[in-house]
């Protein structure tokens, strides 16, 4: 097993040294020059010419991929054009946020989906399972800025403002700096409402799922041998199929960390979060090469890293398999 | 070369498998009352969501094609004087901001939505399938380089790759501005196309039909498109029905990213952003684009899920 996760380790580098390549090279194709967007109105050829030395920017694409690299594994992620901040420090303000909002929203996801692919596959054709079928199939369909905007109108127009429409409070102990806000009643209020507009279109996605590998699992021989045996209904559920039912359901949640990824950038847009969704997506639209590079670091560590993650969890859920 | 390969193509395929391909290229063998492509339809028919969907999608699709008609005012038209009016008989579904009719502007983000939605579709479908069907049918070296080529496209998060390659295009209105983003959605959807082509390709060279091909000199363009690609349609029309959706889906959300096609060209997904800022006083107004992109989504999925059921039960 040890084996197994370091060869896996290994071969995370690759994967995240492809996607930062790509990247780094599609940023510096995209028209338009950073420096003297930097420079505004006072720009002059010289100053431009100092600049682009000053960062590098004067070298060929692969030797400045290669600083990058080299300052990386230095623990360095390069300092913003723009705002000359060091990006690290920015990433790291920002991930706490964003890993707030994707874990709640998967919970939120699995609240919903698994009851309800229970329910539907145990009473399937009944009116129980039509409801669970054709909420799932309107959840499917409704984009997470819809569900969001929604829910601006429930909760943020209606009821008063009961929850505030943007923003962000820290869970206490959570903000890398000495200057954001914390509290954990705040944090409540500004994380439901993006956890659930996240988490709505995901629950439904699983719920169909879940209910199709239920059903299957549901008429196996080893479920009617548990009945037979005189199991009560519970465990037979609970212990003997939806373990095994949450295999497919657990590779297809891995699949959807890349729309979890850029859901968070829109959840985040629509409730202006300070997370890495909308960190990202500035510094792209601005072109801050640093930034950006560090924005698709941290995402492809997360994408391999949670596929990595759900690899594992099938050693869990069916014991059979065996990583040597 | 026809007189041979047609007795080939109908005896040499299992009860299951034309069952699994129906309505799709193959001949009806001449004992069976009914052909395998009117069985599907058949089904499709007696599958209340799929009408449902069906009916839904052919509404956007006339609407989409007589918008001209069908919208009161013009989907551009500034009125100053009538800014955020409320729904009312000459607005149906208010003005926005700058006094624009609503109703209008959701007829003609129609055209947008679903010109993207299919033809980015399309699109991966033309690039990624030959590109599948190569790889699954040569194997080998060729394999490796195609395939590793699409897992780096699948290895981004699909709205990372679709939002650089957008800032690459940079947005613009018009029809210029709907083939950027058409073209970016396309590149970032080639490789699910790929690899689901490939797959099957995989499974139905090793069959003894194109073993048959082969001992009789069929070359291999003919075997690949005449006689290996009619049986991967099934799989092949269910994503794409259901790609659409997803196709919509991301065309909007790169609308209220500000990246999809720029104003004043009627974007759903745009009209959404920019009266989420006035939520609080004219809330209807965020709420119909919304709706809008809502239906269109729910009836491609419909129609896609119908069309699965009817087409390959397999893969429910």
């Amino acid at each position: 097993m040890r084996v197994y996760i370091l060869k896996r380790l290994v071969e995370i580098v690759p994967t995240i040294l492809a996607i930062t390549f790509v990247v780094f090279v599609m940023m510096r194709s995209i028209p338009g020059d950073p420096v003297v967007a930097m420079l505004g109105d006072a720009y002059t050829e010289e100053d431009a010419a100092r600049v682009r030395v000053e960062y590098g920017l004067d070298k060929p694409l692969v030797v400045q991929y290669g600083v990058w690299l080299g300052k990386l594994v230095r623990g360095d992620w390069g300092v913003s054009i723009l705002s000359g901040r060091p990006v690290l420090q920015d990433v790291l303000v920002r991930v706490p946020v964003t890993l707030e909002l994707i874990v709640l929203s998967m919970g939120v996801a699995l609240a919903i989906a698994v009851p309800a692919a229970i329910v539907g596959a145990l009473r399937q054709n009944t009116w129980a399972d039509y409801t669970a079928t054709t909420v799932a199939m309107v959840g499917v369909s409704i984009p997470e800025f819809f569900i969001g905007v929604l829910l601006l109108l429930a909760f943020s127009v209606g009821l008063g403002g009961m929850l505030p429409s943007s923003g962000w409070v820290y869970v206490p102990g959570t903000c890398p700096t000495m200057v954001c806000a914390a509290g954990l009643l705040g944090n409540a209020q500004h994380v439901l409402m993006p956890a659930l507009a996240l988490g709505v279109g995901r629950a439904a996605i699983l719920t169909r799922l879940l209910r199709a590998s239920m059903l299957e699992v549901i008429r196996t021989e080893y479920v009617t041998t548990a009945r037979a045996k005189g199991l009560s209904e519970r465990p037979v559920v609970l212990k003997h199929a939806l373990k095994n039912a949450l295999i497919p359901t657990v590779t297809v949640m891995g699949l959807q960390v890349g729309f979890l990824i850029g859901g968070a950038i829109v959840v985040e847009t629509l409730f202006a979060m300070p997370g890495l969704g909308t960190f990202g997506i500035d510094a792209i639209i601005a072109r801050d090469y640093q930034q950006v590079q560090g924005f698709a670091l941290i995402t492809a560590i997360a994408f391999v890293g949670i596929n990595l993650l759900v690899d594992l969890t099938y050693t869990f859920l069916d014991p059979r398999i065996r990583y040597a | 070369m026809a007189n041979v390969s047609s007795p080939i193509r109908g005896g040499s395929v299992g009860e299951a498998d034309l069952s699994a391909v129906a309505g799709v290229a193959w001949p009806a063998p001449a004992e069976r009352s009914e052909s395998p492509f009117a069985q599907g339809l058949r089904r499709l028919r007696r599958s209340t969501t799929a009408v449902i969907g069906a009916v839904i999608v052919v509404l956007l699709v006339v609407t989409a094609l007589f918008a001209d008609v069908l919208a009161p005012l013009s989907p551009t038209a500034n009125d100053q004087t009538q800014t955020f009016a409320r729904p009312s008989w000459a607005h149906p579904l208010g003005t926005d901001q700058l006094g624009r009719d609503m109703l209008s502007r959701v007829i003609y983000g129609t055209r947008i939505s679903l010109l993207v939605g299919v033809s980015s579709v399309l699109l991966a479908l033309f690039v990624g399938v030959p590109f599948g069907m190569i790889a699954g049918y040569c194997g080998g070296r060729v394999d490796m380089a195609i395939m590793r080529v699409m897992d780096l496209i699948l290895a981004f998060p699909i709205y990372l790759l679709a939002i650089i390659l957008m800032v690459i295009f940079t947005p613009t209105a018009g029809l210029i501005g709907t083939m950027k983003v058409t073209g970016a959605i396309a590149i970032v959807r080639i490789p699910i196309y790929a690899r689901l082509v490939r797959g099957s390709v995989l499974s139905i060279k090793e069959k003894e039909f194109v073993e048959a091909c082969r001992a009789l000199g069929v070359r291999n363009p003919s075997i690949l498109f005449r006689h290996i690609l009619p049986n991967c349609l099934a799989p092949i029309i269910v994503t794409t029905t259901l790609g659409i959706a997803t196709s919509i889906i991301v065309e909007a959300t790169l609308s209220f990213l500000g990246l999809g096609t720029q104003p004043p060209t009627p974007s759903w997904g745009w009209d959404l952003k920019a009266n989420v800022a006035f939520i609080q006083a004219n809330a209807w107004l965020a709420l119909f684009p919304g709706l809008a992109i809502f239906v269109t989504v729910l009836g491609f999925n419909l129609f896609g899920d119908g069309l699965r059921d009817a087409l390959d039960p397999r893969l429910k």
